[in-house]
């Protein structure tokens, strides 16, 4: 029999008052937007709930959706941590997430375009040279390339928080090789299997129409004279932490799924070795960073990439995606100018806030950074992931100097934010068996081509495992839920 | 006035164990512009191999030659016929005041237009301590500063084959004080760089009628952006200004845009390559 007492599994969720909980009011009552979601799961008791969430892992872990953590001593594999209470988000909410993402999407494309070309943002004073001329991603090779269908992000992952005043900020965009959406395709069908009947009472947006989107997106940008585009993902191999994802995807937009030995250029056209003979390629949505996509051009030890893609690419006869030199503009920097970057191209006002941010380069700020480290998170500029950031109010004495130190080694390196406090999700907690509050971020992919745009109505909503943990990455050992964006009721 | 050139390019690869297919990339067409015309060229090996042309990641021509048979020898000849116009690097008309070239160079404007080649990298990088080795004399022009470093270079090193390998790091260069025309090339445009001046790194063939060093390679000289002039060629391995001897191939950051010969190689265990260089004029 089940235990009845409704809510049995917030019975004992400890709620503390000075941190944004996205279920539940400051007083601890439910918001309406959660009410039918809790009513629902109140059906079930602790251990119901403790059994469906072990099945659902269990799940995940048989069909190897697992990724890697990469350590300095060992690498291990790990299925993403999951529970299956999912985050909800108001459709007026999404609203604003949605037209802000694009929005940043299209002024990132604008910025790529110009900082390849004229660089009339820099001639004109809104960001400042020294940024494109320290940053190891700015490629002279694309300098003038027109990119297929004028697009450079084909795809971007921008990472938003709920702060505790109510309003979504921007903490990154990821326009290289963002990762993550087949995790969010993952947890809804997980979490489906396990619980189907919530579904029936909320009209929730499908999140499996992303491998469709983005097959049209890649097929948009179809080099100049192909009828029918031929389109492929390339991917660095197995033991990429991102496999299955490159797999999933391929499968899922019905594409094959090849590594650079599988691929060659002749005649500055790329072809596929198939059992039928060379196949020529017009798109690849390559999961291979810059460095390693063509071992002529970039670095010469790479195995991953293809020989003469890069020639084949400047011919205009294949189409990557994100094109290459996308990097110069999701450095941390670039971020802080996002603000500017949006008013120049479009001349409107962001729709989405930027966190503020403090450029270790510019003295005064280098100095308030210096002064701060405590009350700061304090970020390099150029690593993605999480790694080498640190938060201010967790250090100890020594920690902060050894921060301090790095610092003031290289400024240009560093770049520092206030600590925000982001939302927190009640999150099923394996070693207290509770429920309790841990802190999310939410990460949405948008899709941009050449005449067309898409946000996936959903999103990776990741959770910091670790108690007042504010570092949501997985690579930091970060778990993620299943996120609902409703539609609205008509 | 015009010199007809002859170019005869060879390079012998020697590998150790058999390769099973390769992908070579040749930077050795002479460019096409406004003083030299290619009339005929042609590539040659021993292997059957396809080709074709493309482009490298400047936009510079290139050859692509691939092969999938199997074999430990591969030999390369290309010839080209280049008619090379006359022209005169001192045929400009200076600004009345250094100070004008320094206030042109180091507008907004400027820089920002020739962000790419103002980069240090790291074949250009001055070490710190270094950074006063040459500085420019701020009451002379750019043009004369400019050669004045070329002169300077040219003295410094001393013209050596076989002391020092594609990346020796400028240091050493400037410690040992010896190389071939590459690290002549790489200090001098360091030096201009740390002194705000727009240059690259040029590969291409030169006349050595006159007993220039250069050696029977591909050589390597620097242009730099003087204003009111333009791009004008600097050869500091032969304290002389670029014109009718050179013929250009393509240019970029260092020496890594523009390497001669690249090559993927399908294959285990180590080369050894050789390359041979003739340049035959003939005055029209």
């Amino acid at each position: 029999m089940k235990a009845k007492p409704k809510n049995s599994l917030f019975s004992s969720y400890p709620q503390k008052p000075e941190l944004f909980d996205e279920v539940f009011e400051e007083g601890g009552n439910i918001k309406p937007i959660y009410e039918k979601l809790l009513y629902l799961y109140g059906e079930h008791s602790i251990k119901d709930y403790v059994n469906l969430n072990n099945k659902a892992k269990s799940s995940f872990f048989n069909q190897g959706i697992t990724f890697q953590v990469y350590d300095e001593e060992k690498t291990q594999e790990k299925i993403f941590p999951f529970d299956l209470f999912p985050r909800i988000i108001d459709p007026r909410e999404w609203d604003i997430i949605e037209s802000g993402a694009i929005q940043r999407s299209r002024a990132l494309n604008l910025f790529l375009q110009d900082i390849y070309h004229d660089k009339k943002i820099i001639k004109d004073k809104i960001v400042p040279l020294e940024l494109l001329a320290s940053s190891a991603n700015y490629l002279h090779q694309m300098m003038d390339v027109d990119p297929p269908g004028g697009i450079y992000n084909h795809i971007s992952g921008t990472d938003v928080i709920k702060h505790a005043d109510g309003n979504y900020y921007v903490l990154e965009d990821n326009i290289r090789c963002p990762s993550g959406v087949s995790y969010v395709i993952c947890n809804r069908t997980a979490l489906k299997r396990a619980l189907f009947g919530v579904f029936n009472h909320y009209n929730t947006y499908t999140v499996t129409d992303y491998a469709e989107n983005l097959l049209q997106i890649l097929e948009s940008v179809k080099p100049h004279g192909v009828d029918n585009p031929n389109c492929v993902v390339i991917t660095p191999g197995m033991f990429n932490s991102a496999y299955y994802e490159h797999s999933y995807l391929a499968k899922a937009m019905g594409v094959e799924l090849v590594e650079g030995r599988d691929l060659f250029v002749e005649n500055n056209f790329v072809y596929m070795k198939t059992i039928n003979g060379p196949e020529k390629v017009d798109v690849i949505y390559r999961r291979i960073d810059d460095a390693f996509l063509d071992p002529l051009e970039f670095r010469p030890d790479s195995t991953l990439g293809v020989p003469g893609l890069f020639a084949a690419y400047r011919k205009g006869n294949v189409c990557l995606a994100n094109a290459p030199g996308t990097g110069v503009a999701d450095d941390k920097a670039v971020y802080t100018y996002m603000p500017e970057i949006i008013k120049y191209y479009l001349d409107e006002n962001p729709i989405l806030n930027n966190v503020h941010t403090y450029h270790c380069s510019r003295p005064d700020e280098l100095k308030y950074v210096l002064e701060h480290v405590d009350e700061l998170v304090v970020k390099p500029v150029d690593e993605a992931g999480g790694y080498g950031i640190s938060i201010g109010n967790k250090l100890s004495k020594s920690e902060i100097k050894q921060v301090q130190e790095q610092i003031k080694k290289e400024p240009r390196k560093y770049v520092a934010q206030p600590i925000l406090s982001l939302s927190v999700h009640p999150t099923y907690i394996d070693e207290k068996e509770s429920f309790e509050q841990r802190h999310i971020d939410l990460r949405t992919f948008t899709l941009l081509g050449k005449d067309s745009e898409f946000v996936l109505r959903g999103g990776l909503t990741r959770v910091a495992l670790q108690e007042g943990n504010l570092v949501v990455n997985s690579s930091q050992g970060g778990g993620s839920r299943d996120t609902w964006v409703l539609k609205k009721d008509d | 006035m015009y010199t007809e050139y002859a170019i005869t390019y060879c390079a012998q690869n020697e590998y150790e164990s058999l390769v099973k297919g390769a992908f070579w990339q040749f930077s050795i067409v002479p460019e096409e512009n406004g003083t030299q015309e290619l009339l005929e060229w042609k590539i040659t090996s021993n292997l059957p191999c396809t080709q074709n042309e493309s482009v490298n990641g400047l936009g510079f021509r290139t050859v692509h030659a691939q092969t999938k048979e199997k074999f430990t020898q591969a030999n390369f000849k290309a010839s080209f016929l280049v008619l090379k116009k006359s022209s005169n690097p001192f045929d400009f008309i200076p600004n009345p005041n250094p100070k004008m070239d320094y206030d042109a160079v180091e507008s907004l404007t400027f820089k920002t237009e020739h962000e790419t080649y103002l980069r240090k990298t790291r074949y250009t990088h001055l070490p710190n301590d270094f950074n006063t080795i040459f500085s420019f004399d701020r009451k002379k022009s750019i043009f004369e500063n400019l050669l004045d470093l070329n002169h300077w270079v040219f003295v410094h090193l001393f013209f050596k084959v076989g002391v020092t390998q594609v990346d020796t790091p400028l240091r050493e260069i400037i410690e040992k004080r010896h190389g071939v025309c590459q690290d002549f090339t790489h200090l001098f445009l360091a030096i201009a760089r740390e002194n705000h001046i727009a240059v690259r790194y040029v590969s291409g063939y030169l006349h050595q009628g006159n007993g220039y060093f250069g050696d029977s390679q591909m050589h390597a000289w620097a242009e730099a952006y003087v204003p009111r002039a333009g791009w004008i060629g600097f050869d500091p391995t032969n304290d002389i200004l670029v014109a009718d001897n050179h013929i250009k191939v393509c240019h970029g950051l260092d020496y890594s845009d523009c390497s001669p010969l690249k090559g993927v190689i399908y294959s285990e265990g180590g080369n050894t390559t050789s390359h041979s260089i003739e340049v035959k004029a003939s005055q029209q």
